[in-house]
């Protein structure tokens, strides 16, 4: 990846029961200047970002007292912030429930820590990513705000994640045009696709969903077997 | 399904027939008894007073005393001339009409003696001065029910009978049968997975045996739920307490990589403990399977399944493999089932397949629909295993022998047997043969 020698620096919060977890992420993450706070359960958590700001989330799904789940619904009622969360891997229902809640990418327990620092570089390169060349883009009923980020449907806003709505975004860019999704993990997630990774799939399906529940007929978006995904907008 | 519900019914109506026949049977007889009392009764007293007026005034004389006559003992005495009308004018119960018509004809020879009383059977006739003949009848008496059959004759009774039991026969076999439809319904839905699943309300609050029966399956399938859950918790437990030390281990594998640089040892640490990780998502699958711990059903579209099962092992595997797809299926093919269940399957198999066959060989996968059945062929170029072997090779933890030794101990033993699972949790079948020099897995799964 051509911007990984770029050094960020940004505050992350960790929520994880796991402590001792917690401090070896923080002597970790710390070379590369994150500045990183450990919280073992999502009401501590909630209230250290009550507190001050963070720029990342590393949530675990699997928390005592309130779920993770709920930490994520919690934190997305007034916060796009990215969040990557940590599944035990093979838990599918886990994983699409949090991606389906809000959450940007996952990993699975136990995870690389190098596949973890690779991620959060990746979400953060995106979320600051710089202004589109256009603010505004109209497809059938569905209109895209690329400053504010928010997208309406005949008027009616449909709340996207930042992960759902950067899909989106890389769809209409080249609507009727089949985007593989190889590009569209790089654009969404700052990431290359890994095997038996199904993110992509879910959060486009979620896109979908969001979309027709706000009665939206076109544009849709066709899976293209083997390649990737194309937003089709009927006239 | 009915069968029971018909059983039920036609024993009880014929039990009900035999009982109406067999009571009717015996209240004939008494009835017919009381009838004979009452008519030697009223012969001794009544007749010969009728007796009497007609011989002293005539018709005129036994009008008045039939109109005079107390009604002590409930029973009618209707007095019929031979045109069929009473002398009171009243109207003559069908019975009797009846009866004159059949009898009425039989006078023959007769005396016409004035006066007579004739106490002949089957009814007793009073013969006027001028030879005109009266029939003389006693009318048992009568409760409102009675006499409204004996305005309506037999065969209504018999309509009525057979209509009321059959109803009474058919509501009273549904009540044992409906509750064992009840009771069935929920029993296929456990069966289905659906453990919340209780028997209805009202089959569980009755009083009988039935009652008794829907409480305790209402208590198994708490306890199957209770179980289920117990076993969902434990593996998610396990799950996480034996994660955790992994989790930490890896963090802490890196901090030492920093510290001290690469060093093969550190590297093997590593690789060891994805393949324990991997083993640990393996047994946990396993077992998930096994204690039907499994997904919502959805629709599967199963063509776009393999194709990006291929996909990713594609990607796994690199110029390693050669994967060759094909799909005789000129449509998209939907099935029923659990997603994640099926996809682990046929990812199983496509990888035991790239991961056996020669290096730089090829893998076939072959997709195709024969009516109600779909099968996805997944065959290697890796010299196959031995004959003997084809049987166990889903059994969970089997190795065969490997005619590569760096192969001895690549994979946990489980793959195959985690499709074989999730095959059979689709009512399919997996099954394994040598062909050309390689291992041919063949997956069919019904599509209804």
């Amino acid at each position: 990846m051509p911007h990984d020698d770029i050094t960020m620096d940004a505050d992350i919060l960790i929520i994880d029961d796991d402590k001792e977890l917690g401090d070896m992420l923080r002597e970790f993450l710390a070379p590369d200047h994150f500045r990183v706070t450990a919280q073992t359960s999502g009401e501590a958590g909630l209230a250290a970002m009550r507190e001050s700001k963070f720029d990342l989330l590393i949530l675990d799904i699997m928390l005592p007292g309130i779920s993770g789940i709920d930490v994520l619904k919690e934190v997305r009622k007034d916060s796009d912030m990215p969040i990557i969360m940590l599944t035990a891997r093979g838990d599918d229902v886990d994983r699409i429930l949090g991606l389906e809640f809000g959450a940007d990418d996952y990993l699975a327990k136990p995870f690389n820590p190098r596949e973890l620092l690779a991620r959060i570089k990746a979400i953060l390169r995106r979320a600051g990513a710089g202004p589109e060349a256009k603010d505004h883009v109209q497809m059938g009923s569905v209109e895209m705000d690329m400053r504010s980020r928010k997208v309406t449907a005949a008027g009616h806003p449909v709340r996207l994640t930042g992960t759902e709505f950067e899909l989106l975004r890389c769809l209409a860019s080249a609507p009727g045009d089949v985007v593989s999704r190889e590009h569209l993990s790089r654009e969404a997630l700052g990431r290359g696709l890994l095997p038996y990774d199904r993110s992509i799939d879910t959060h486009i399906s979620n896109v979908r969903r969001k979309l027709e529940r706000a009665g939206v007929t076109t544009p849709t978006i066709q899976n293209q077997r083997g390649i990737g995904y194309r937003l089709l907008v009927e006239e | 399904m009915n069968s029971l519900l018909i059983r039920f019914f036609l024993a009880f109506w014929l039990t009900i027939a035999l009982t109406i026949g067999a009571a009717s049977a015996v209240g004939y007889y008494y009835s017919e008894r009381a009838h004979a009392a009452i008519e030697r009764f009223e012969v001794s007293d009544a007749m010969y007073e009728a007796s009497a007026a007609l011989r002293s005034n005539g018709r005129k004389g036994l009008t008045e005393w039939l109109d005079a006559l107390p009604r002590v003992t409930g029973s009618v005495i209707y007095v019929v001339d031979e045109r069929g009308r009473d002398l009171l004018g009243r109207r003559v119960p069908p019975s009797i009409s009846a009866a004159l018509r059949r009898f009425g004809g039989r006078r023959g020879s007769s005396q016409r003696d004035p006066g007579n009383l004739r106490l002949a059977r089957p009814f007793t006739e009073l013969v006027d001065t001028d030879g005109r003949i009266y029939h003389f009848f006693v009318v048992p008496p009568q409760g409102p029910i009675g006499s409204w059959f004996a305005n309506r004759g037999l065969p209504s009774l018999a309509i009525l009978a057979f209509v009321t039991s059959a109803a009474v026969s058919w509501l009273l076999a549904g009540t044992i049968s409906r509750p064992v439809r009840r009771l069935r319904e929920s029993a296929t839905a456990i069966a289905e997975g659906k453990l919340d699943t209780r028997v209805a309300k009202g089959v569980a609050k009755r009083r009988d045996e039935i009652g008794l029966l829907a409480r305790d399956f209402d208590r198994m399938a708490s306890e199957l739920q209770r179980s289920s859950h117990r076993q969902t918790e434990l593996t998610r437990n396990v799950s996480h307490e034996l994660r955790s030390p992994l989790a930490r281990l890896r963090v802490a594998l890196e901090l030492a990589r920093r510290k001290t640089g690469e060093l093969p040892e550190l590297e093997k640490i590593d690789a060891e403990t994805e393949k324990l990780d991997a083993l640990i998502g393996q047994i946990l699958e396993f077992s998930k399977l096994d204690a039907d711990d499994h997904e919502q059903a959805a629709q599967i579209n199963v063509v776009d399944l393999v194709h990006q099962i291929v996909d990713d092992v594609r990607f796994e595997f690199g110029d390693k493999v050669e994967l060759n797809y094909t799909c005789q299926a000129d449509k998209d093919i939907v099935i029923s089932g659990f997603e994640g269940a099926l996809r682990s399957s046929v990812e199983n198999v496509i990888r035991n397949a790239a991961r056996h066959g020669q290096s730089g060989g090829r893998v076939d996968i072959d997709v195709s629909l024969e009516r109600d059945e779909v099968t996805i062929d997944v065959r290697d170029d890796g010299g196959g295993v031995d004959a003997q072997e084809l049987e166990h090779l889903f059994e969970p933890f089997y190795r065969t022998t490997p005619n590569r030794p760096e192969l001895a101990r690549s994979g946990s033993g489980l793959g195959l047997a985690i499709a074989q699972r999730a095959v059979a949790l689709h009512g399919g079948t997996i099954s394994a043969r040598n062909e050309d020099g390689g291992l041919r897995v063949r997956i069919r799964v019904p599509t209804t």
